[in-house]
């Protein structure tokens, strides 16, 4: 791996302040599952001067019940977001969500706050610079999308202008669902954004001095059922081809409320808003979750080698809906 | 460029392996550690712990796997700098340190030839090492799960499993 110079942060400050003076030189490290494979093929048009990890940074990776919910540091392990009896008992989609991401060693050290900043997936994007050389594209500053007339079968299906790489992360899916608002912190101090906000089409809605240090999810109703399904080519080490995760109050078998949110189809986690309206007051049954799934796939417009992704689609919303808790 | 007055990391580092403390110099060195480096390369082309296999290099295939505080992790996403205050061990570290004699869990993979070209072999008998440390008698599932990040190009995968729930019953977990 080509060498950067390296910084243990003691503090938020001192990561954020040291992202400024690098002015988009520098790179926190998290967990680093993500980062260091990134760096190692070297993809990135302008290889970090400046490694920051941010590990150091003391107080980041706790998970608390406050009045406004339950607070989840952004350097808490996924590994730990899993085993806490406050997440079960709160959120058990964001347990059933962690518990499929990659392997149980990626598990052991990957942060919330990394996969929430993960870079996309795409396969020109990820080319290798060591065998051919990098590949420019929209995402990377370039004039085009290579995916568009190329090998798009796990490319977005709706919602991306000029790049149509996913948004990879599965935990987004679930913290969108239930409605989950990330802290920023910048060099000019905080602010708050709801995850569903957090992405752009070419990449996330954080300035170059910023970084996540906690996820706030607001207490989900207990009468809610919540689910999460992903569906991959094989079990463990895969990203979702499709995820859905929802949240549903029922009020004594009819549908008082509906967050359903479609994974890995678009640049960003998407809420499925026309089958949410269309669940609200009704009871439910095979026909409305049907009809439910239908409307989650309203406005797709899929590439040459993706179209199957919409059955996909219709298959896990019809499932989350009749499943009615956590499976995967 | 140093645009702040932030310091970088320490210009040493000292990596507890095996229970033994190694010191190195931060540098490009031949016996230095780069900031760059992972811990899969310094165990391996700074220590000599060559046990510890590199496969596909990026976190996808398990080879890699060690334990760092008693986790199981794999060594070719992490950065040597950051592993400082950690404990460490690697295959090398299994076995009896007065004795010589190999953990149960090794001689169990043995008794099980639960392994053909190997390469895949130190990494999950790691990742076998945690979970019996964690779970000391984990069902056939539980080992299914805690090696489901560990891949083996030759398929003895079954043979894996026998040998870990044969360790598991003799206590090899303790
Ligand atoms: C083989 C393999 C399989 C994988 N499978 C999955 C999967 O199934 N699902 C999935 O969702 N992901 C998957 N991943 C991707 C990823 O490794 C994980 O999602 C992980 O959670 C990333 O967390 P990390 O702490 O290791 O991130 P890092 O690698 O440390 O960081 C990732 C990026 O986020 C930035 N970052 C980290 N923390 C912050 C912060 N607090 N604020 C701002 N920016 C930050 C870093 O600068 C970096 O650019 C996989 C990765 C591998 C290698
Ligand atoms: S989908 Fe996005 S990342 Fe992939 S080639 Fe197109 S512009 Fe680049
Ligand atoms: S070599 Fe580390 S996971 Fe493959
Ligand atoms: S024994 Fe050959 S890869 Fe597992």
């Amino acid at each position: 791996m080509k060498n950067f110079a390296h910084y243990n942060a003691r503090s938020v400050a001192e990561a954020t302040h040291l992202l400024a003076a690098y002015e988009g030189k520098a790179k926190l490290n998290a967990g680093g599952s993500d980062l260091i494979g990134v760096l190692k093929d070297r993809i990135l048009p302008d290889y970090p001067e400046a490694v920051i990890n941010i590990k150091t940074i003391p107080g980041l990776n706790t998970i608390e019940e406050n009045d406004g919910g339950i607070n989840i540091g952004a350097l808490t392990k996924l590994v730990d977001i899993i085993n806490s009896p406050l997440i079960k008992k709160n959120c058990p989609v964001l347990k059933e969500t962690a518990r499929t991401v990659a392997s149980p060693q990626i598990r052991n050290v990957a942060t919330l706050g990394g996969n929430l900043c993960q870079d996309t997936r795409c396969w020109y994007y990820r080319y290798p610079d060591g065998i051919g050389g990098m590949i420019k594209c929209f995402r990377k500053g370039g004039k085009t999308c290579h995916a568009v007339p190329g090998e798009n079968q796990y490319h977005a299906i709706m919602g991306a202008k000029k790049c149509f790489a996913v948004c990879p992360s599965d935990t987004a899916v679930a913290l969108t669902a239930l409605g989950a608002v990330l802290t920023v912190a910048g060099t000019k101090g905080t602010r708050t954004l709801p995850v569903e906000e957090f992405y752009t089409p070419l990449g996330n809605m954080l300035a170059l001095d910023e970084m996540i240090t906690s996820v706030n999810i607001p207490k989900p109703d207990p009468a809610a059922e919540q689910a999460f399904l992903k569906f991959t080519l094989r079990k463990p080490i895969d990203f979702a081809i499709v995820s859905v995760a929802s949240v549903i109050t029922l009020d004594q078998g009819i549908c008082a409320d509906a967050r359903i949110i479609l994974g890995a189809v678009a640049p960003t986690p998407v809420r499925a808003h026309k089958a949410e309206e269309y669940l609200k007051g009704k009871k439910l049954s095979d026909d409305t979750a049907a009809e439910a799934a239908m409307l989650a796939t309203v406005g797709a417009n899929p590439l040459s080698k993706n179209i199957y992704k919409l059955e996909i689609v219709k298959t896990l919303v019809k499932r989350v809906i009749n499943s009615g808790s956590c499976l995967s | 460029m140093t645009p702040t007055q932030i310091k970088p990391s320490l210009p040493t580092l000292t990596l507890n392996v095996n229970g033994k403390l190694h010191s190195f110099m931060l540098g490009e060195g031949l016996h230095e550690v780069s900031p760059s480096h992972t811990l899969a390369y310094t165990l391996r082309e700074r220590l000599g712990l060559t046990g510890t296999k590199i496969s596909c290099d990026e976190g996808a295939c398990g080879c890699c796997t060690v334990l760092m505080d008693g986790k199981a992790v794999l060594s070719c996403i992490l950065l040597t700098v950051e592993c400082g205050e950690k404990e460490i061990v690697t295959i090398e570290g299994l076995e009896d340190p007065e004795t010589g004699e190999l953990d149960p869990l090794q001689q169990s993979f043995i008794d099980h030839t639960a392994f053909q070209c190997g390469f895949c072999t130190p990494g999950i008998i790691m990742s076998a090492k945690a979970l019996l440390v964690e779970n000391p008698s984990p069902t056939r599932d539980e080992v299914k799960e805690a090696l489901s990040g560990n891949f083996c190009r030759c398929i003895s995968n079954y043979h894996v499993l026998d040998a870990v729930i044969a360790a598991a019953r003799k206590g090899g977990g303790e």
